[in-house]
């Protein structure tokens, strides 16, 4: 749609193919010896060894290493690399295959192809052999045709919108002059035409898009190239093609340069890092550790303030690229207690893996410690603009928010709603965030019933069936020790019997309480529930009990705790109703719970006890009326007891509705009836009006 | 969220306008005059809200940065003079580094350009910027889409039938499409009285500052919840998909994780989660239309009114844990205590970015569940690790630069200085050492490696224990036999009488 998307989509960073000549000239040295300073200093009469140099082989494969260690540290999928040896033949040493994408696979591969096949003798007999990096570049014009896992999903996903193809070929090779190198990009245009035609016959593989080649031609270090370099140039819609010449030991250099073009990556370097010295360990010195990042990682940062990020911006020394610079900020008190307000996070890898600073800062943060980055600001003082942080043994960059909030001033919670009531059951929310945190879940094969997630919010709902928001809303919860453990036990979804039990001893040990009329102490306090007579409080905790039992009918067991309530203490909620007081949002709260599918667990008291008693011919006490239209507005808003309803719940309720009897002008001879017959009566509430015979 | 004002003061806003009352007054005049009813809006109706004004004309100039002083923005809009021609791109750049510089490239803005449906002629006007906009190198990109998720609403002091205005529409309304938002275009119904102009800008500070409004749940426990700021739709580019999002109105309480483990994870937005009024609508209205005093006793009323949020604000801050939410198909977020530094605490929700992955350390958010519900072996820990080490923690070898094969070298001549003691580190450096060189190709290692030995062993002090000889040669040895060079062949220890004892 945009400019910009189309440049992020479709990256041609995807699919990368190393071509790397393996032909016998790849064996001679760099001639770049490598110096041993400990042998230097031996005694006399050591006799010197013979100077050790890498060949051209072993340095173009470990540059191509170290640019993979770097992609596929940053990048743990999506971003594929392939690798292709060329000499007489093609040696792929991976597919796209998420499998093949690691630095061991690919050493291992290394190791079965050898060292490049030495020189054929000039006189030699038969045919000589076609050695040439022709074959590799034939090869990952195939490979990329080739469809990747995620591109094979994504084209049944699309179905008919077309997917762009991009990649970029990298060969590492080594041309006589420029014009062998022009036949070379014009061969791999040839094959790379080709290709597209035979894969728009073919289901299996995908046309090329576009095609990034960048060849790396090198020599040893003595040697002057007579090939030039030129920067990207545009052979056709389909081929962009770039040559540099350098000399072996200087690819990783280039790599390090090209790579953050190519994953538009940014370097970083933590400076000041406050290392024991090796030889000293009392003193410590400051050390530089550089390391590579998405670029956004600096967004925010580097166009926010064009004069301050200038002065942290460097050109690395003898390198091509800029790089940051942040300072180590030694971290203070116990970090990762709050979240911080991190807009960007993306992994990091250092660039020298393997130096000494480099493990030293890897080390402190995979063991769990953080770092803050700071940034001088020209104005004065500094800004914590990074943190470093390890998680689960992968290190990432977390920027932070420098910015100005735009929640600058909040109001403080305690000004909203809710703000001013104090006795929140705080302490007992705690115990349902803890019995509720959530850990990781390794899905079996054939795992049932929907993702843990989707579980969690089921158990959820079934421990808030009946969960009072204050202390002043509760007494059962106030009186824990009458009532453990039966509300822990009850919101479980199934019960053994010896919970049953424990269940209905609780409920005993209340009622031979009652009996010898001792009143409800809260734990804790001698003192008797203020304001309250001890009747009055009985009848309460009863009342609340039942709510409580009546909301968690999750088994035959639940049901069993619940009849054995029943039968215990004689509910009389007529009376209840009459001798209340009916404040508004009771009867609101009542109105609540009379509608479809609030059967079994949230009909309202009394008609519970009248399904109980009436005779088996009346009509079904509530269940099926659905609320009035003007108060449905009022449900959600009336009470936080009320369950949602499940679906279960939902068709449970019609399924109720069906065994309705007939309607009464329909059962007798005459058929004849009077409709509404209560519509003059003072009393709307439906309740009542299903009392009429 | 923040706006920008983005004024044209270029010439052709001089242009005179004949008002319906017979007055003559220019188009500057007429936006002025808009500008303030905007501003007048917002200070009855969202004071909280902080404005820039930022003029432009060939060049751009701040001049009011973000405030919530209204009456100093409007006071600076009668000192703005004219200058030469219009160029958007230009403005839109300074208007990109003014936000950021000041709230970062995450905070939703809004911009409102007030213009004349002019664009600008020759290089730089709109219509050039437009369509060079596929031929620009990393040094001299595009504006839009803004560094920042910002909304663009262009309004044209202009009459609808202009010709200038049908020509620049297509060319504003491509502009719109490409900050990847629905901003909007605004005409005045009529050029010919101040009230359109000036009702143009209410109805339009009406619909930009639209309330979210939502449901916080968890199981049974629910409150009317408000998002400050709002949230805007979120859209997310990866490799091959691009997803335009907005979160649902139904905020999921999922389970809770401790502070610590969730880490920090990227957000795409953070909010204020303030629990909303419970007043029935009928009550609404009336305590609208009653004095302030009722007001007062409603906004009481409400405060001893018990509200989850309340609930849960505390009980996440006692237990320093934040509570998972859902947000949509897919989508997660965070809820937690979070205090300003005048610590006054608040509720606060962090959107991550959708899909399930957002939070590396964390698994796939979707098979997070308890552990009483799973048999133990199901059951893992935080963080979740991923299958693959990087490579560093892996200590693989890496030679590029000469420092890092000279330790390696180093560290197995200490070793041998040690020996018999430590036989075991020595063959274990010494096969790494040495299956790297092999899968490098880097051959004349082994054999240099060989004589090292070799000398390290004629120069051994006669201190040295006999198994170090011994050891040493038997190394150097098996390293020159070329039918060793493969990866899977192992350097063993030499069995000597030493060892044994």
């Amino acid at each position: 749609m945009s400019f910009s998307l189309t440049n992020t989509m479709y990256p041609a960073n995807h699919k990368t193919v190393f071509v790397l000549d393996h032909t016998p000239y790849f064996g001679i040295s760099c001639e770049n010896p490598i110096e041993f300073e400990f042998l230097k200093s031996r005694t006399p009469g050591f006799i010197p060894m013979n100077p050790i140099s890498k060949s051209l082989w072993t340095s173009s494969v470990e540059s191509a290493i170290e640019y993979c260690r770097i992609v596929w540290d940053l990048f743990p999928t999506g971003k594929l690399v392939r690798f292709i040896a060329s000499d007489t033949v093609a040696h792929i040493l991976n597919t796209w295959s998420p499998l093949q994408q690691n630095l061991t696979h690919i050493m291992n591969g290394m190791s079965l192809i050898g060292i490049p096949p030495p020189p054929v003798p000039l006189r030699s007999v038969g045919t000589p052999q076609d050695h040439t990096v022709l074959h590799g570049l034939r090869a990952a014009i195939e490979a990329i045709s080739e469809p990747t896992d995620l591109q094979e999903k994504l084209k049944s996903s699309l179905d008919g919108q077309k997917i762009l193809n991009k990649c970029r070929v990298i060969c590492i090779t080594s041309a006589r002059d420029n014009d062998s190198m022009k036949r070379l990009e014009d061969i791999f245009l040839t094959v790379l035409n080709q290709q597209n035609k035979a894969s728009a016959t073919s289901d299996k593989s995908l046309s090329i898009d576009h095609c990034h080649l960048v060849i790396i031609n090198t020599f040893p270090i003595s040697i002057d190239s007579q090939v030039n370099n030129h920067p990207p140039k545009v052979l056709s819609p389909i081929l962009t093609t770039e040559v540099h010449s350098i000399k072996a030991p200087h690819i990783p250099n280039k790599f390090s340069s090209i790579i953050l073009d190519h994953y538009d990556l940014a370097s970083t370097t933590v400076t000041g890092i406050p290392m024991k010295e090796e030889q000293n360990a009392s003193s410590s010195a400051n050390y530089d550790v550089e390391i590579f990042h998405v670029s956004s990682a600096h967004t925010a940062m580097l166009k926010g303030n064009a004069s301050d990020s200038a002065a942290i911006r460097t050109i690395k020394d003898g390198l091509e690229y800029e790089t940051t610079t942040l300072k180590w900020c030694t971290p203070r008190g116990v970090m990762g207690s709050e979240l911080q307000n991190c807009t960007c996070m993306h992994r990091i890898t250092p660039v020298d893996v393997n130096s000494r600073p480099s493990l030293c800062l890897i080390n402190f943060l995979l063991n769990g410690r953080s770092v803050m980055l700071e940034m001088p600001r020209k104005a004065g003082g500094k800004i914590t603009s990074h943190l470093l942080a390890a998680h689960g043994g992968e290190i990432f960059i977390h920027t932070l928010c420098t910015a100005r909030s735009v929640l600058e001033d909040p109001p403080s919670i305690s000004e909203g709603c809710g703000g001013r009531v104090t006795d929140y059951r705080i302490p007992d929310f705690g115990l349902l965030i803890k019995q509720n945190t959530l850990v990781p879940i390794k899905l079996k094969g054939n795992e049932d019933g929907g993702q843990p997630i989707q579980k969690m919010k089921t158990r959820l709902n079934r421990l808030t069936r009946y969960w009072p928001m204050t202390i002043s809303s509760t007494l059962i919860f106030n009186l824990k020790n009458y009532f453990d453990p039966l509300p822990t036990l009850i919101s479980k979804e199934k019960i053994t019997d010896d919970e049953t039990f424990q269940c209905k001893k609780v409920i005993y040990n209340l009622i031979s309480l009652e009996s010898k009329m001792e009143p409800l102490h809260p734990p804790n306090t001698g003192q008797r529930v203020k304001g309250q007579k001890r009747e009055e409080q009985y009848k309460a905790m009863w009342n609340e009990l039942e709510t409580l039992i009546k909301n968690n009918l999750h088994s035959e067991n639940h049901r069993g705790v619940y009849g054995c309530l029943l039968e215990c203490h004689k509910f009389n909620f007529d009376e209840d109703k009459l001798g209340d007081k009916v404040e508004l949002d009771d009867a609101l709260n009542q109105l609540d719970n009379i509608g479809p599918g609030k059967n079994d667990q949230d009909v309202p008291r009394a008609s519970v006890i009248r399904a109980t008693t009436d005779s088996p011919m009346s009509p079904p006490p509530l269940a099926s009326i659905a609320p009035p239209l003007s108060r449905a507005g009022l449900n959600r808003s009336g009470g936080i007891y009320h369950a949602q309803r499940t679906l279960l719940e939902i068709f449970a309720s019609h399924e109720k509705g069906k065994s309705r009897p007939e309607f009464a002008g329909r059962q007798g001879d005459s058929l004849v009836w009077k409709l509404y017959p209560n519509l003059k009566t003072n009393d709307h509430g439906p309740r009542e009006g299903m009392e009429v015979e | 969220m923040p706006t920008v004002i983005l004024l044209d003061v270029s010439l052709s806003m001089t242009s005179p306008v004949q008002l319906k009352d017979g007055t003559e007054t220019t188009r500057k005049h007429l936006a002025e005059i808009g500008i303030n009813a905007f501003l007048d809006h917002l200070s009855v109706q969202s004071k909280l809200e902080f404005i820039s004004l930022m003029a432009f004309s060939s060049l751009y100039e701040e001049r009011c940065p973000f405030t919530r002083d209204y009456a100093a923005i409007k006071a600076e809009l009668k000192n703005i003079d004219d200058y030469d021609k219009t160029c958007i791109e230009t403005a839109l750049h300074g208007v990109n580094q003014m936000v950021l510089g000041e709230w970062g490239n995450n905070s939703a803005c809004q911009i409102i350009m007030v213009t004349d449906g002019s664009t600008g002629v020759g290089p730089k006007s709109l219509k050039d910027s437009l369509a060079s906009l596929n031929q620009r190198s990393s040094k001299s990109t595009f504006p839009v889409p803004f560094t920042f998720p910002g909304k663009l609403h262009i309004i044209c002091i202009t009459p609808s039938s202009d010709l200038n205005f049908t020509k620049s529409k297509p060319l504003y309304q491509r502009l719109i499409d490409l900050t990847g938002y629905d901003g909007s275009i605004l005409v005045p119904e009529n050029l010919q009285t101040e009230t359109s102009v000036t009702n143009l800008f209410q109805k339009l500070a009406e619909d930009m500052y639209t309330t979210f409004k939502g449901v916080l749940k968890c199981g049974n426990l629910e409150s009317k919840v408000i998002l400050s700021p709002a949230p805007v739709p979120y859209t997310r580019v990866t490799d091959f998909e691009c997803h335009t999002r907005s979160i649902s109105d139904l905020i999921d309480v999922c389970g809770f994780v401790s502070v610590g483990d969730v880490g920090s994870p990227m957000a795409v937005g953070r909010h204020l989660v303030l629990p909303a009024p419970t007043l029935g609508p009928g009550r609404q209205e009336g305590a609208a239309k009653n004095d302030a005093d009722a007001a007062d006793e409603d906004v009481g009323d409400e405060g001893r009114t018990a509200s989850f949020c309340v609930l849960l604000h505390g009980a996440l801050r006692v237990e320093n844990m934040a509570a998972l939410v859902s947000l949509g198909e897919n989508w997660f977020g965070f809820i937690y205590s979070w205090a300003d530094s005048k610590k006054k605490s608040n509720l606060m929700l962090t959107i991550l970015t959708p899909g399930s992955d957002a939070v590396p350390w964390l698994g796939d958010l979707n098979n997070l569940g308890s552990s009483e519900s799973f048999s133990p072996d199901q059951v893992g820990s935080f963080p979740v690790k991923p299958s693959e080490k990087r490579s560093y923690s892996q200590n693989g070898v890496v030679w590029i630069r000469q420092a890092g094969l000279q330790s390696d070298i180093q560290k197995i001549l200490r070793h041998a200085r040690k020996l018999p003691e430590k036989t075991q580190q020595f063959y274990k450096e010494l096969n790494r050492l040495r299956k790297a060189a092999i899968s490098l190709g880097f051959l004349d290692l082994l054999n240099g490696l060989a004589y090292i030995f070799d000398q390290e062993c004629m120069q051994l002090p006669g201190s040295a224990h006999p198994d170090c000889a011994l050891q040493l040669q038997h190394a150097a040895e098996v390293l020159r036999k070329t039918q060793n060079r493969d990866i899977k062949y192992v350097v063993v220890p030499l069995q000597t009488n030493y060892t044994n004892s």
